[in-house]
C-alpha cells in the first residue's frame, strides 16, 4: 500500500467524521475523539461500519483500545489494509 | 450512506458468493434443530451431567462471522470431548476442588470448552470482559487485574487477540500461577484421571457484576441455584419444546449470555447460532437474518438491541426476512420502555415478526439470572399509572380519566416456582400491592454471597436470605413492574454502570479527594440517560479546571465507553448523610436544581443503598 492510500484513509475520517458529529471543530489527525470529539457507541458504530464497507477491511476490536486520536485511528486502519 | 447500508445488509447467500471460502475446505453445515435423543428439560444435577447427556444428540453451538458466514461447528458432542482433553491438561497445576480460573470471554469455541473444561476438573470459571471502548488500554487491564485479584484467580486464560492484555494484567496480581492461551494448555500432558463427579452444593462458577478496578463483585453461583434457575427459564418462562432453536448476539461474560444463552439451550439439548456482539453492534440485522435462515425460535436482547435494530432496518432488509418462527424474543437487562417494543414490532411487522412473542422478564445475576417471566406467547403488557399519585404516595395507581399525566410501566410477570418477591419501604417493612418500594427476592437461585466480599455481601442479602435487588417497583395481582432502579446503578445504551466505580475512577485523580466526588444519571425527555458528575473542586485557575474536566470525561470514556457531564462545584456543595457519606439521590436533586431540569425530579429512585 501507498502513502497516497493513507492519505485517502486520513481524508475519509476527517469528512466523516466531522459530519458524524456535526462538529464546528476543524478535525485533523491530532483531533481527539473522546475529549474532542465526544464520539458515543453509536457513532463509534457507524464509523467503523463506514470504514469497514469502505475498504474492505474488518478492524479488531482490541486494536482500537490504543486509539485515542484521528492519526491513531488511520494508523490502525492502514496497518489493518496493508496485512489483509 | 443508505447504500453504504443496504450493502453491508446483503442477503447472507450473496455475502457468501462474495467471500467464497477456498475449495480446499470443508463447507461447514451448522448443528441441526431437531436432535436424536429425547428432550430432558434441565432435570440434572451438575453442568456436566446436562453436557454428557446432551452429547448424545446432534445438537450444539454455532459461530457466525461479521458478514454471516459460519466459521466453527461445536456439537455438544465435540464439547464434551474437548473439554475433557482440556481438563486433563488442568489436572498439571495440582490446584484445590474449586479453584478459580479466569477466561477472557468473547464469542468463541474456546471460551465454552473452557468453561466446561473447568467444571470436569473441578475447578470454577469465572468469565472476564473483552475490551470494547476506544483507548481503554490501560484501564482494561487495571479492571482486568481487579477481577484476577477479587477472584483469586489460580489459571488466567485468554485467545492469542487478547492475550496480551491479560500477560498485562496478571503482572503484579497475586494469586495467578499460570498464563496462558488455550493452545498452550493442550500442549501440556494429558493426565489420565478419573474425573470426580460435582456436588450440587459445590459452586459452579463466579459471574463478576462491575467494571470497577478496586471493588470487582464476583456472584457465587452454585450447581444447585444454576440448574434450578435453568429449570424456571426453560419450562416455566420459556416452554422450550423440541424443535427449538437459539440466536444470540449477547456477550458470554453476561449473565443473560452466559445462563441464557449458553447454558439454557445446552440443558435442553438445543442448537444455537451466535453472532460476536461486535458484530451485531456493527451490523444488528444479521442477528435477525440469523433468526430467519436458520428459523429459530428463542432469542433474546437488551431494549437497547432492538433499538439498533429499528434504527438500521431498511425496506430492502425487511423483504428478505421472515421472522415468523420467532416465538420468544426474551426482553431484559434493562429497564423496558414500552414503546422501543413499539416501534420495533411496527418495524418488523412485515417481516413477519409477531409482538405476542415479546416475552418481557426481569432478573439480576445475583439471581443467577431470571427472577420473573411475563406469560410466553402474550406478549408486552403494560399499565398506565398517574404520575401524581405515584410522586406523592409513591404508589401505583391506574389511570382513571384520559389526558392527565401518566407513566407506563411494563408487566415483568411472576417469579418463576420456588421464588417469592415481596417490596418493602426504606424501613425494610412490607409494602401491600401498588405500593412502590424496593424489591427484594427469596428463592433457591439467590447466590450464596460475592466471592470473598462479606462486607458487600450482608449489603445485598437481608435475613431470611432475601436478596436486595438494587431495584425499585410494584406488585400488582401478583405481577412484578419494575418502575426504576436505585442511583447506584446508571443504564446508558443498555449497559449497566455502577456509579461507584464512576466515582473511583475520578478519586484517582490527585485534584479530587476522597469521597467528594458524586456520580448519577439524568434522563432527558426522551429516555436518553446521561451521566453527571459532580465535583467539589479547589482549583481557581481556569486552565486546570478544564483540564481537569476533560480529563475525567477522558477516563470515564475508556473505562465505560460513555460521555459524561462533569460539573466542578464548591467544596461542602454535596450534600451528606449524617455519617459524612455522600448522598447522591441528594446531589442529582441539587444538580437538577442548579440546572432547571426540574421536570426530572422523580420517583423513579429512593436513597442510596
Amino acid at each position: 500500500m501507498t502513502d497516497s492510500n493513507y492519505d485517502e484513509i486520513m481524508r475519509l475520517l476527517c469528512d466523516r467524521l466531522s459530519a458524524l458529529t456535526d462538529s464546528e471543530l476543524l478535525i485533523t489527525p491530532d483531533t481527539n475523539l473522546i475529549s474532542q470529539l465526544s464520539i458515543d457507541s453509536i457513532k463509534l458504530l457507524n464509523l467503523i461500519m463506514e470504514i469497514e464497507d469502505t475498504f474492505d477491511v474488518s478492524i479488531p476490536i482490541n486494536g482500537l483500545t490504543d486509539v485515542q486520536t484521528v492519526r491513531q485511528l488511520a494508523d490502525l486502519v492502514y496497518k489493518v489494509k496493508s496485512t489483509s | 450512506m443508505s447504500s453504504t447500508i443496504t450493502k453491508l445488509n446483503a442477503p447472507l447467500t450473496k455475502a457468501q458468493a462474495f467471500d467464497s471460502q477456498p475449495s480446499s475446505e470443508i463447507q461447514l453445515t451448522p448443528t441441526q434443530t431437531s436432535n436424536t435423543v429425547a428432550q430432558r428439560l434441565a432435570n440434572f444435577d451438575t453442568l456436566t451431567d446436562a453436557l454428557e447427556y446432551a452429547a448424545n444428540g446432534v445438537t450444539g453451538y454455532n459461530f457466525y462471522d461479521a458478514r454471516g458466514n459460519l466459521r466453527s461447528v461445536l456439537p455438544y458432542n465435540s464439547l464434551r470431548q474437548n473439554a475433557r482433553i482440556l481438563a486433563q491438561r488442568l489436572y498439571n497445576f495440582n490446584l484445590p476442588r474449586g479453584s478459580r480460573v479466569a477466561i477472557i470471554a468473547d464469542t468463541s469455541p474456546e471460551f465454552v470448552e473452557l468453561f466446561f473444561a473447568c467444571r470436569y476438573a473441578g475447578l470454577v470459571p469465572f468469565a472476564m470482559p473483552i475490551p470494547v471502548n476506544l483507548g481503554s488500554h490501560a484501564i482494561y487491564v487495571q479492571q482486568l487485574r481487579g477481577m484476577l485479584e477479587s477472584g483469586r484467580a489460580s489459571i488466567a486464560l485468554a485467545n492469542t487477540d487478547y492475550f496480551p492484555f491479560l500477560e498485562e494484567a496478571v503482572e503484579g496480581a497475586k494469586f495467578v500461577e499460570w498464563t496462558g492461551t488455550p493452545e498452550k494448555l493442550y500442549e501440556l500432558p494429558a493426565h489420565d484421571v478419573e474425573f470426580q463427579a460435582n456436588n450440587p452444593n459445590e459452586t459452579a462458577y463466579l459471574q463478576f457484576t462491575s467494571g470497577s478496578t478496586r471493588t470487582p463483585r464476583g456472584v457465587v453461583i452454585t450447581e444447585r441455584a444454576l440448574m434450578c434457575n435453568l429449570q424456571g427459564i426453560v419450562r416455566y418462562g420459556l416452554e422450550v419444546k423440541p424443535g427449538d432453536r437459539s440466536a444470540s448476539w449477547l456477550p458470554f461474560y453476561h449473565d443473560m449470555g452466559l445462563v441464557g444463552l449458553v447454558l439454557a439451550p445446552m440443558v435442553t439439548q438445543i442448537s444455537v447460532d451466535y453472532l460476536a456482539t461486535r458484530d451485531f453492534a456493527i451490523r444488528p440485522l444479521q442477528w435477525l437474518r440469523l433468526i430467519s435462515r436458520n428459523r429459530c425460535t428463542i432469542a433474546f436482547s437488551q431494549p437497547f438491541g432492538l433499538k439498533l435494530c429499528t434504527m438500521r432496518a431498511r425496506e430492502s432488509d425487511l423483504k428478505e426476512l421472515d421472522l415468523t418462527s420467532w416465538r420468544a424474543a426474551g426482553i431484559g437487562a434493562e429497564m423496558i420502555r414500552p414503546e422501543i417494543l413499539r416501534n420495533f414490532a411496527e418495524r418488523f411487522a412485515s417481516a413477519g415478526f409477531n409482538e405476542k412473542a415479546f416475552l418481557p422478564c426481569y432478573g439480576l445475576a445475583e439471581s443467577t439470572l431470571a427472577v420473573t417471566f411475563s406469560k410466553i406467547g402474550q406478549g408486552c403488557k403494560s399499565i398506565q399509572i398517574d404520575h401524581k399519585t405515584l410522586i406523592e404516595k409513591r404508589m401505583a395507581a391506574r389511570l382513571q380519566a384520559a389526558g392527565r399525566k401518566h407513566n407506563e410501566f411494563v408487566n415483568c410477570g411472576r417469579p418463576i416456582p420456588g421464588h417469592t418477591i415481596k417490596i418493602v419501604d426504606d424501613e425494610g417493612r412490607q409494602l401491600s400491592e401498588m405500593m412502590v418500594g424496593s424489591v427484594l427476592v427469596q428463592g433457591d437461585s439467590v447466590m450464596t454471597g460475592y466471592f470473598n466480599n462479606p462486607e458487600e455481601t450482608t449489603k445485598a442479602l437481608k435475613s431470611g436470605n432475601w436478596l436486595d435487588t438494587g431495584d425499585i417497583g410494584f406488585l400488582f395481582e401478583g405481577d412484578l413492574f419494575i418502575t426504576g432502579r436505585r442511583t447506584d446503578v446508571i443504564i446508558v445504551n443498555g449497559r449497566n454502570i455502577r456509579a461507584q466505580d464512576i466515582e473511583e475512577l475520578a478519586e484517582l485523580q490527585p485534584e479530587v479527594r476522597s469521597r467528594e466526588a458524586s456520580a448519577f444519571g439524568v434522563n432527558d425527555s426522551d429516555g436518553t440517560t446521561t451521566i453527571v458528575l459532580v465535583i467539589e473542586c479547589r482549583l481557581t485557575s481556569v486552565t486546570e479546571r478544564q483540564s481537569l474536566i476533560t480529563r475525567l470525561q477522558q477516563l470515564v470514556y475508556m473505562a465505560f465507553g460513555v460521555n459524561c457531564v462533569v460539573e466542578l462545584v464548591a467544596p461542602h456543595t454535596l450534600p451528606r448523610t449524617s455519617s459524612g457519606k455522600l448522598s447522591r439521590f441528594a446531589a442529582k436533586q441539587g444538580y437538577i436544581q442548579r440546572t432547571n431540569l426540574e421536570h426530572q425530579l422523580s420517583f423513579m429512585e429512593s436513597g442510596d443503598r
